[in-house]
């Protein structure tokens, strides 16, 4: 009689044993914590197998709870994103107005819708602090090599000047002078000279 | 750079014997403003050994002799068919030719030669006789192997303008230049005569002015290679080159000191384009200008004591003269409201540039006084001229009917003649000094 009690502990024990370990698989999505505890109870009570079952009711308020949450966070993060895909747009679409703007023959002054469009640019840099803007300097095919390099630069210094002026930190800004090299119309005529007299701005958002 | 060691060997392996001495009557006088060209005839060459000429260098030398003669602007070389003289009875010493042959022709002078195949090895004899008075002005033998027989020609060539104008040309000199492909340029080299076409830089990227040392074995250049246009240095004896100067904004390296290792710069570091020059032994560059306008374009006069340069201060760019130390500095050219690309003759007095006349711009000279000013060139558009060594000629990049070639004329505007075309677009011609190729 004894020896069957002990061989009835012992299947209750088996039992038990393969309970938790059935449970604990079934539970892989909670977290290691909680199959500690489970653990633990396991071994405090091991005959009392039907306490077990009470846990996990727990758990699963618990783990709906986590994902409600997760579910909340992942709207709003949808939210966040779609905000900021919509500020970038926007972005996008201000700089894409952002448009050469253009110098007499020779000369490096800008015109009042030179600074039109300068104010434009300076109004997006000053609300994107992580925009910066490579201003390229141009001219037309007329002249030396080496004078259109200087007047191409002149020609961006008088850009980042005015952009500056608006209070545009003067470290965002870089330029280069490409002279008459690098032409937007290769024809020789005062239309391709008027379109290549210019600076161009490449503005990069981090 | 291979032309040295080949050099080198050529030389080890050259014998040459003068068979008479120089005479001292200059024949041509090429500054001369009204000069005729002097008719001269180069003969068919003997073959004087037993091997065959199955290359036909008979004529190959006649022709290419006759080709560089012609190419210095001052010779009419006679064409051979022309020729009255039979060519098996005559040989190539006084005594065996008949001057009245030859200047019933017109001719007067007269180049003979012969030469000798003798397994890899090739000897050839060249003479100039004066036509008039019928007698040998110099003779030269060369040893060396066949391959060598484009530079006997050159040296001969040399002792037949020594000896006729007083001056040695220009035959072992190169043209610099960049040669631009859509938005991609490279610096390149030919020889004085066209050929022998070499790619100097593979950058991929745009590289600019090319400027050769005065003893001919560096050159300068800009090149946007890693973005931003930066001065490199090339070492044309290794093919070595190294960064020279990265400061922000445009390096430019305008061109050499006369004397030594010191170069000129366009530099706008500061803000303001200004001309700097440096030691590239002490690697200091030292300001010498000071003026918020456009300065750019510094070159050399050639004792070294002044600076042209191109300056933008009077409301247009025009060309101005300064003392080497920045003092002194005044206007050289009123005329026309572009002036730009001040070259400075090497034998000193003349300034050549390029200037916007009719829309276009056209090769000018001035005197360094702002005298004489004289327009070289008319149809088409003709920019950056360079000097050649002698100040004999002007090479220059030139538009006419939207083809781009390089052009060298005579200092006077005369005999223009092609030396290259065929790139998308010539930039930057630089006359190399005297390379002593041979």
């Amino acid at each position: 009689m004894r020896r069957n009690v002990v061989l009835i502990g012992l299947s209750i024990l088996i039992l038990a044993f393969g309970f938790v370990m059935f449970s604990g698989c079934a539970k892989k999505v909670v977290k290691e914590a909680a199959e500690e505890k489970t653990t633990t109870v396991q071994k405090e009570a091991a005959p009392a197998a039907p306490a077990a079952p009470a846990e996990t009711e727990e758990q699963r308020l618990a783990r709906e709870k986590a994902l409600r949450e997760a579910a909340l966070k992942e709207q709003q993060e949808k939210e966040r994103m779609l905000a900021e895909q919509k500020a970038k747009e926007a972005l996008a679409a201000a700089i894409a107005e952002i448009k050469d703007i253009h110098f007499d023959f020779d000369k490096y002054d800008l015109k009042p819708e030179a600074r039109d469009m300068l104010k434009k640019l300076a109004d997006i840099l000053l609300a994107e602090k992580t925009a910066t803007v490579l201003i390229e300097g141009h001219c037309d095919e007329r002249g030396t090599v080496e004078y259109n390099l200087a007047l191409g630069e002149k020609r961006a210094l008088s850009a980042m000047k005015y952009l500056v002026s608006l209070g545009v930190e003067k470290e965002r800004i870089k330029t280069i002078s490409y002279g008459k090299e690098r032409p937007l119309d290769p024809r020789h005529n005062e239309e391709a000279w008027a379109k290549n007299r210019r600076a161009h701005f490449v503005v990069t958002v981090k | 750079m291979r032309d040295k060691l080949r050099v080198v060997s050529f030389v080890l392996v050259v014998l040459f014997v003068s068979l008479l001495p120089v005479y001292g009557k200059v024949y041509i006088d090429i500054d001369s403003p009204t000069i005729q060209k002097f008719p001269i005839a180069v003969a068919d060459f003997k073959n004087l050994g037993q091997a065959p000429d199955r290359e036909n260098l008979s004529a190959w030398f006649a022709d290419r002799l006759g080709n560089a003669l012609q190419l210095t602007g001052f010779f009419n070389v006679i064409q051979r068919k022309t020729f009255f003289e039979d060519p098996v009875k005559s040989g190539i010493t006084a005594e065996t030719i008949q001057f009245s042959d030859w200047t019933v022709i017109g001719a007067e002078s007269l180049i003979k030669g012969g030469f000798q195949l003798n397994g890899s090895d090739l000897t050839v004899e060249f003479r100039l006789f004066d036509v008039v008075q019928g007698r040998l002005l110099t003779g030269k033998r060369y040893t060396g192997k066949p391959g060598d027989r484009e530079e006997m020609v050159l040296r001969f060539a040399e002792e037949v303008l020594l000896q006729l104008t007083g001056e040695r040309g220009v035959f072992d000199t190169k043209v610099a230049f960049a040669g631009k492909e859509g938005n991609l340029s490279e610096i390149y080299t030919v020889n004085f005569d066209g050929s022998g076409l070499k790619k100097l830089t593979n950058f991929r990227s745009l590289t600019l002015l090319p400027r050769w040392s005065p003893d001919g074995r560096e050159m300068t250049f800009t090149s946007y290679r890693d973005g931003n246009p930066d001065v490199y240095l090339l070492d044309l004896i290794s093919g070595k080159v190294r960064k020279l100067l990265e400061f922000s904004g445009l390096n430019l390296a305008s061109s050499w000191s006369p004397q030594g290792r010191k170069i000129l710069l366009t530099l706008s570091k500061g803000g303001s384009h200004e001309i700097y020059t440096m030691d590239l032994n002490h690697g200091t560059a030292t300001r010498v200008t000071s003026n918020y306008s456009i300065n750019v374009s510094p070159v050399w006069s050639p004792d070294g004591k002044r600076i042209a340069f191109v300056s933008d201060r009077g409301g247009s760019p025009q060309i101005y003269i300064m003392d080497a130390d920045g003092s002194n500095q005044r206007r050289l050219t009123y005329q026309g409201n572009y002036n730009t690309s001040p070259a400075w003759a090497p034998k000193g007095g003349r300034i050549a540039f390029e200037g916007m006349v009719g829309g276009t711009f056209q090769v000018f000279v001035i005197d360094e006084d702002g005298g004489n000013l004289r327009q070289l060139t008319s149809s088409g558009r003709n920019e950056s001229p360079s000097w050649s060594p002698d100040s004999r000629y002007l090479v220059y990049t030139s538009r006419l009917n939207g083809r781009h070639r390089l052009c060298v004329m005579n200092a006077n505007g005369s005999n223009v003649r092609i030396l290259h075309e065929g790139m998308g677009e010539y930039m930057n011609a630089s006359w190399s000094p005297h390379l002593k190729l041979y």
